[in-house]
């Protein structure tokens, strides 16, 4: 059973706060290292791994950005074990992409304390930016957005997070809970056991939840899961055949991006690079000759397709994808939908747990009956 | 090995399952084996059956080998078999056998086919062309055929043949044949060969509605089918069309299904006082697939007498028929079945619990039809000129079922033994491959692997140079019509393709000579063969591309005749024509993106370890150390002999463990090959097939003893069993209440005095059988009860003595001795689990309370005796075993066979292998049976120096594994592992079967089929996209 603890702040206050909080745990031994989303020197804010207390002061968990889905950086810091204890604050769709590394063996969850924050969306990297010229704070951020407002000047949160179902991150230790917290209020939830070890360490004393979380929570969540099934329909709308499909990425210029950002992209070399795919001078001829003409460079759809078929299973719906597009190409839908289908099929839900086994990762002689043709 | 000892000949005369099992055992160990068929198939019973209980799918390739695949063909065996080491002599008769053990002269009489199958080119005009119609036996006359016909509908190739009966000479089919394939003047031929040892593997004639006098009463209507033709009812080769079973009378769907077992079984009266063992799983499993096939409207109901569910998981595929698809059973004798005017089926039946007649109205009635064994035991014992049991069987040497009496080099398996379920066949076939084996291995004679010629160096970096040979089939004119000339043209344009050769006929020796010729002088590294029938041929072409200088795996024969014709109209030429150079430019471009492949040969350790030193141990540490196979023997205990050798003296069918195993130890500890471990446990071991080493720990006396290492090849799971426990039924509160093998003790050692003894009573199936407890039959202890009770009555008949059961379990042979004790006067009472005997005890006896169901009134008995059939546990120790061998043990706690059908001695880890009681509860003949029967699977591994591992393996680019460990779970063969200290995954090669699962789980090809890189299918697909070539006509 969840224990809470209430966090009221002062305006301008709350990263002190969070400041305070972690600097507890190093101080009581809790845990060796944070991992936490740190205001940068000049501009920007970026995951950083801090192991003195001293330097917790330019924490700033709630910026509305995520430059990258830490749950590669996690995979980094943990597959080959460090021995140390980390505190990790991570959002929703990170803690659900490092549940599918765990499985894939690419990360371990061994010494980690996985600190998960309501998320209200990200902006686009460059949006954010912007944002923080024109004085944007995360605190008026989350203000805005508990108010169900969350865009700026022209710009918004990333589409992704606008259809994402998922505010409260599943599978932590602890959560930051700002939805049906109230204004200029912050509740710590220990969820599980290593978590309010933690925080009993950090000297917390537990008192009662927010009242009507749960329902606020689900009622987010029912309003972007429907936004989400008109992205859907409208896309599946819009990709009905190959060609269709085809004319969507026609922009794409190999560069991979998209698949450097996805975080259950984990090969270590991608098919695509390597000579698998570097095609004779003859081979382009023949193919231009077959058609008549050859759009270049070649195997871009095939690139996007063979990533379906890789990911499909695994997809938490970051949209790390579409950031990354240098040429705007949306792409994020095609995963999303996908990976929804797929995921169905399998009755398997990227993220949910870390226990249940991956599609196709387990062999069962009586599955999938109608592609197999088995009668039974 | 010295060049003039002749290779070792095993005539194999019966190819069905355990026929062609034998065979492939053999032909595995090197030895060349002739396997013939008196019918014009091979596949015997199995041929018909396209499911298969337990997974209820067809598993037969599971008998192929694992390794050394390259010297046999790995395609569906319901098609057909193909091995270097075996010829197939279908519709062939074994006529006469003289001289003796090891020098046996055969006289074999080919049956005329009336069609050369070397020519026909199977589009089968003639049959079209055939005015005659008759029923087809394949689908036991529920469909018709010609009298050319085909007789199984999926072999391939296709051999077709004249049914000579009622053939009208007419002559169409001749006068359609293209080919010249069919001479109505065909003569029967006979041949002689001679041959050092013979395999009986003939089966047995089934239970026929048409023959036999007593199946008058219920074949009353077309709609009463036997259980083998309700298999063709189940089949897309049968009569199953549009999801419906359909009745035979009338087409229409059969939704009542009625089962009646025993057909021509247990029948004293008819002479026929057996069980055939199978039909019991048979009906179960057709009840289960009737459902699944015909909708889940189909109601199912079983009438039986007991439902014989002995074998390994068969009660609990019994539960789940019952249990999840409704399956009803009945206990009954079905009286007659009436066809009623509209059809329906009207079967009257008495119930025994109610004492009352019932009706019941099916669409479709099923007949359980057994085994009718004498025909061709008396015909074998004519042949081999021996005499019959009295039972009118051949008779074994004591304690084998496999070895013929008094007849050396002379075997039989399968059905022939009696109606076997497809483990046992398999088991026998590898047994009897065993003994043979174990034969010739006295004899002066030599095994054979391979062939001769060395495979031709390469080099793999040089560019492709692709060669392509087309055969025209000139002597036959199978190709007339194929436009070889345009063939040519288009195909030397081809990037890379620098000759092109098109061949009168590859089939005659000049052809032959040519083609070496032209391949010698081409100077290309790849070469594509377009010829016919590449199934049977591809070997020899092969040959003739390795004499030339080609690598095997660069060589690629292409059914020219066949695939590239399938479909088209057979006049339009051109569309063959042009198929024809689609398919092979599109399989010259896969071929140019092949590297060659090799084989590589591991050093094998010859060394068995056989854990568990009881009979079945023994027997198997002895068969591998007579032909030479050093072993290591480790004994848990202070004891040779195992549970029977050490405390059962005799078994009904006249068997004394005891004695056996006396005998047994003193052979093992004089014989120089074996070393005993005793007080010993195997701690951890490591490695593949061919190379373990495995540290053994020693316990005996409280003595310090260091632990040792050994080093062995393979390793021989026999870790038996012994009798379970039980506090049911007041056991422990009584003296007078003991188990069978307490009780039988006390008669024999005199301590128990039955001549003041008025009542004893049995309980069967204590803590069996049942959910929560033993969950399954451990197949013995109705033996046990027979035993006893007969004892009683010998001693004193007037004794009453009331053996109280669920189904009596007296399969096969052994119902006699259930009819021998109902004759002595032995009283048997059913009873179920809601309705069990219960036990008190007053004034410290027992006092036994139960439903006698003839008279239906509650009895209550004071029994002398009250004796519990407590089962057979599996040994404990059995799970660190199988964590240490990373085997896996069934629900029950014995160990898990690589497939329980098809593979029933052998593990799914490479190089480990399991028998006895250590599988599953067993009698004394089927463990000495599966003890020979692994030992045979382990000589074959470890007898052959080293192993040949395939050439299509998979393999890790371990630069680009990001060690997901995906491959591992996926891999059905275990052949991968993850390596801790390497941190890298590794790759048994001879446990890989290329099957593939590992390139589908990874996503970046660090795992790679060789032989199936991205790069050759993505050419493939580029060249079969591409468009259709412009056909200028020459």
């Amino acid at each position: 059973m969840s224990k809470f603890t209430k966090i009221a702040f002062n305006k301008g206050e709350l990263n002190t706060q969070l400041s305070q909080l972690f600097s507890d745990m190093l101080e009581n031994n809790a845990v060796d290292a944070v991992l936490a989303p740190m205001a940068q020197p000049k501009k920007g804010v970026m995951q950083t791994l801090v192991t003195s207390k001293e330097n917790l002061a330019s924490m700033d968990p709630f910026a509305p950005v995520m430059p990258v889905n830490s749950a590669k950086l996690v995979s980094s810091l943990t597959s080959t074990p460090s021995g140390k204890r980390i505190a990790m604050v991570l959002r929703s769709c990170e803690v659900r992409a490092l549940v599918e590394l765990v499985k894939l063996k690419q990360a371990n969850l061994e010494d980690t304390l996985l600190i998960g924050m309501d998320c209200h969306g990200r902006y686009e990297n460059t949006d954010f930016l912007k944002f923080q010229t024109k004085e944007g704070t995360s605190e008026g951020f989350l203000e805005g957005a508990l108010n169900g407002k969350t865009e700026s000047d022209g710009f918004d949160v990333a589409g992704a997070c606008k259809i994402c179902e998922y505010p409260e991150a599943p599978n932590v230790d602890i959560r930051l809970c700002t939805i049906g917290s109230g204004n200029g209020t912050l509740y710590l939830e220990a969820v599980t056991e290593k978590g309010e070890e933690a925080l009993t360490k950090a000297g917390t004393k537990f008192a009662d939840g927010p009242g009507g979380r749960a329902d606020a929570v689900k009622k987010l969540a029912a309003a972007r899961a429907e936004a989400r099934d008109a992205v859907f329909a409208s896309y599946r709308e819009e990709t009905g055949d190959f060609n269709a499909l085809d004319d969507k990425l026609s922009a794409c210029i190999n560069c991979y991006n998209c698949r450097v950002a996805c975080p259950v992209c984990y090969c270590k070399e991608c098919v695509f690079v390597t000579d698998t795919f570097r095609h004779k001078g003859e081979q382009f001829i023949n193919w231009a000759n077959s058609k008549g003409t050859l759009k270049m460079p070649t195997d871009t759809s095939f690139y996007h397709l063979t990533r379906i078929t890789h990911i499909a299973a695994f997809c938490v719906g970051c949209g790390q994808c579409t950031s990354a597009c240098p040429n705007d190409i949306d792409v994020m839908p095609i995963f999303r939908t996908s990976a929804e289908k797929v995921q169905a099929r399998f009755e398997y839900l990227a993220g949910r747990s870390v226990d249940e086994p991956q599609p196709l990762s387990v062999f069962d002689s009586d599955e999938l009956m109608e592609v197999t043709g088995q009668v039974k | 090995m010295s060049e003039k000892k002749p290779t070792g000949k095993v005539l194999v005369a019966g190819a069905g399952i355990s026929g062609i099992k034998a065979a492939i055992e053999l032909a595995e160990t090197g030895y060349q084996v002739l396997l013939t068929d008196a019918s014009t198939q091979v596949g015997g019973i199995l041929a018909k059956l396209d499911y298969q209980f337990p997974t209820d799918h067809c598993g037969m390739c599971r008998m192929l080998p694992m390794v050394g695949r390259e010297y046999s063909s790995e395609y569906c065996m319901r098609k057909s078999l193909y091995h270097e080491n075996i010829e197939i002599l279908p519709f062939t008769e074994v006529v006469n056998i003289e001289g003796d053990a090891g020098n046996y002269k055969v006289e074999l009489k080919k049956k005329a086919r009336y069609v050369n199958p070397d020519v026909c080119n199977e589009l089968g005009k003639c049959i079209e062309a055939c005015p005659v119609e008759v029923d087809d036996e394949f689908n036991h006359g529920l469909t018709k055929r010609k009298a050319i016909y085909k007789s199984v509908p999926h072999n391939v190739p296709q051999l077709l043949l004249i049914d000579k009966q009622s053939c009208t000479e007419c002559g169409e089919c001749v006068n359609v044949c293209s080919t010249n394939a069919i001479d109505l003047n065909a003569q029967d031929e006979v041949e002689s060969r001679e041959v050092h040892s013979i395999i009986l593997a003939s089966g047995i004639k089934l239970y026929n509605l048409r023959d036999f006098e007593d199946a008058k009463s219920y074949a009353v209507s077309p709609d009463v089918v036997s259980s083998l033709a309700f298999e063709r009812m189940l089949s897309g080769t049968g009569t199953y069309e549009d999801g419906m079973i359909k009745r035979p009378s009338d087409g229409k769907p059969a939704k009542k299904i009625a089962w009646i077992q025993c057909m021509g079984s247990r029948n004293r009266r008819q002479n026929r006082d057996y069980c055939s063992s199978v039909c019991c799983m048979f009906a179960l499993k057709e009840a289960v697939l009737a459902k699944e096939k015909g909708g889940p409207d189909v109601e199912t109901t079983i009438f039986y007498m007991d439902m014989r569910t002995f074998g390994k998981n068969f009660q609990r595929y019994k539960e789940n028929a019952v249990e999840e698809h409704g399956v009803k059973l009945i206990r009954c004798r079905v009286q007659e079945v009436i066809r009623k005017p509209d059809g329906t089926l009207q079967v009257r039946y008495f119930d025994p619990l109610t004492n009352e007649f019932f009706f019941e109205y099916y669409d479709l009635v099923v007949l359980s039809t057994g085994q009718a064994p004498f025909e061709d035991h008396k015909k074998w014992a004519g042949l081999i000129h021996t005499d019959l049991d009295p039972a009118g069987l051949l008779t074994t040497e004591p304690y084998s079922k496999v070895k013929l009496a008094g007849k050396d080099g002379l075997f039989m398996c399968g059905s022939l033994m009696g109606l076997t379920d497809i483990s046992e066949a398999m088991s026998s076939g590898i047994a009897a491959a065993g003994e043979a084996t174990n034969f010739l291995t006295s004899l002066d004679v030599s095994r054979k692997f391979g062939d001769d010629t060395p495979e031709p160096k390469t080099n793999d970096r040089s560019a492709p140079k692709v060669a392509v040979l087309v055969c025209q089939c000139g002597e036959f004119a199978g190709a007339e019509g194929l436009d070889t000339k345009l063939l040519e043209t288009e195909l030397r344009k081809v990037k890379d393709v620098e000759a092109v050769h098109i061949v009168e006929s590859m089939c005659s020796a000049e052809g032959e000579q040519e083609a070496l010729e032209a391949l010698k002088k081409s100077g290309c590294n790849r070469l594509l063969i377009g010829a016919c029938q590449p199934y049977m041929y591809r070997r020899k072409l092969k040959d003739v591309a390795r004499k030339a200088g080609f690598n095997s795996s660069l060589v690629q024969v292409f059914d020219i005749l066949g695939v590239s014709r399938r479909g088209l109209h057979e006049d339009d030429k051109t569309a063959w024509t042009r198929r024809a150079i689609k398919e092979i430019k599109s399989d010259i471009a896969s071929m140019k993106e092949k590297p060659a492949l090799h084989v590589q040969s591991q050093p094998i350790n010859e060394t068995a370890l056989v854990i568990g030193g009881g009979i079945s141990g023994m027997q198997s540490a002895l068969s591998l150390a007579n032909r030479g196979i050093p072993v290591h023997l480790v004994e848990k205990s202070a004891e040779l002999g195992g549970f029977a050798g050490n405390s059962i003296a005799s078994t009904i069918d006249g068997l004394a463990p005891m004695e056996m195993a006396k005998d047994m130890k003193l052979r093992v500890f004089e014989h120089k090959k074996i070393d005993v471990h005793l007080n010993a446990q195997v701690e951890q071991t490591e490695g593949t097939l061919g190379s373990f080493e495995s540290k053994i720990v020693y316990n005996g006396n409280g003595e310090e003893t260091k632990p040792i290492y050994l080093h062995h090849g393979a390793t021989i799971m026999a870790t038996g069993g012994h009798e379970g426990k039980t506090d049911e039924y007041g056991y422990g509160q009584a003296d007078n209440i003991m188990t069978q093998f307490e009780f039988k003790q006390g008669l024999e050692s005199g301590e128990i005095d039955l001549s003041e003894t008025e009542n004893v009573v049995m309980i069967q199936c204590v803590g069996s059988r049942e959910k929560g407890k033993r969950e399954y039959c451990s197949r013995i202890c109705c033996m046990w009860a027979m035993a006893n009770a007969l004892k009683i009555k010998e001693k004193n008949p007037d004794t009453r003595v009331f053996v109280l059961y669920r189904d009596v379990m007296t399969y096969g042979f052994l119902e006699q001795y259930y009819t021998k004790a109902r004759l002595a006067g032995v009283i048997f009472v059913s009873y179920d689990l809601e309705n069990r005997p219960e036990v008190e005890i007053v004034e410290g006896k027992p006092v036994v309370k139960f439903t006698e169901s003839v008279l239906d009134r509650p009895l209550e008995v004071s029994p002398e005796y009250l004796i519990l059939s407590t089962g057979v546990d599996p040994e404990p120790s059995n799970k660190d075993i199988a964590e240490t061998f990373k085997v896996d043990l069934n629900r029950d706690g014995f160990f898990m066979e690589a497939d329980s059908k098809w593979r029933p001695v052998e593990f799914q880890q490479m190089g480990t292998f399991l028998s006895g009681v250590a599988h599953s509860p067993m009698p004394l003949p089927d463990v000495i049976m599966q003890a020979e029967a692994a030992a045979q699977k382990t000589f074959t591994y470890l007898s052959g120096g080293e192993i040949q591992t395939a050439r299509v393996t998979s393999s890790v680019k371990d630069a680009l594994c990001v060690r997901c460990q995906r491959c591992i779970v996926v891999c059905p063969f275990e052949a991968r592992s993850y390596n801790e200290m390497e941190h890298r995954i590794d790759i048994d090669p001879s446990a890989c079967q290329g099957c593939g699962m590992c390139a589908v789980a990874c996503r970046n090809n660090a795992a790679e089929v060789s032989g199936w890189s991205d790069r050759q299918l993505m050419s493939v697909i580029d060249e079969k996209l591409s468009d259709d070539i412009e056909l200028s006509t020459t």
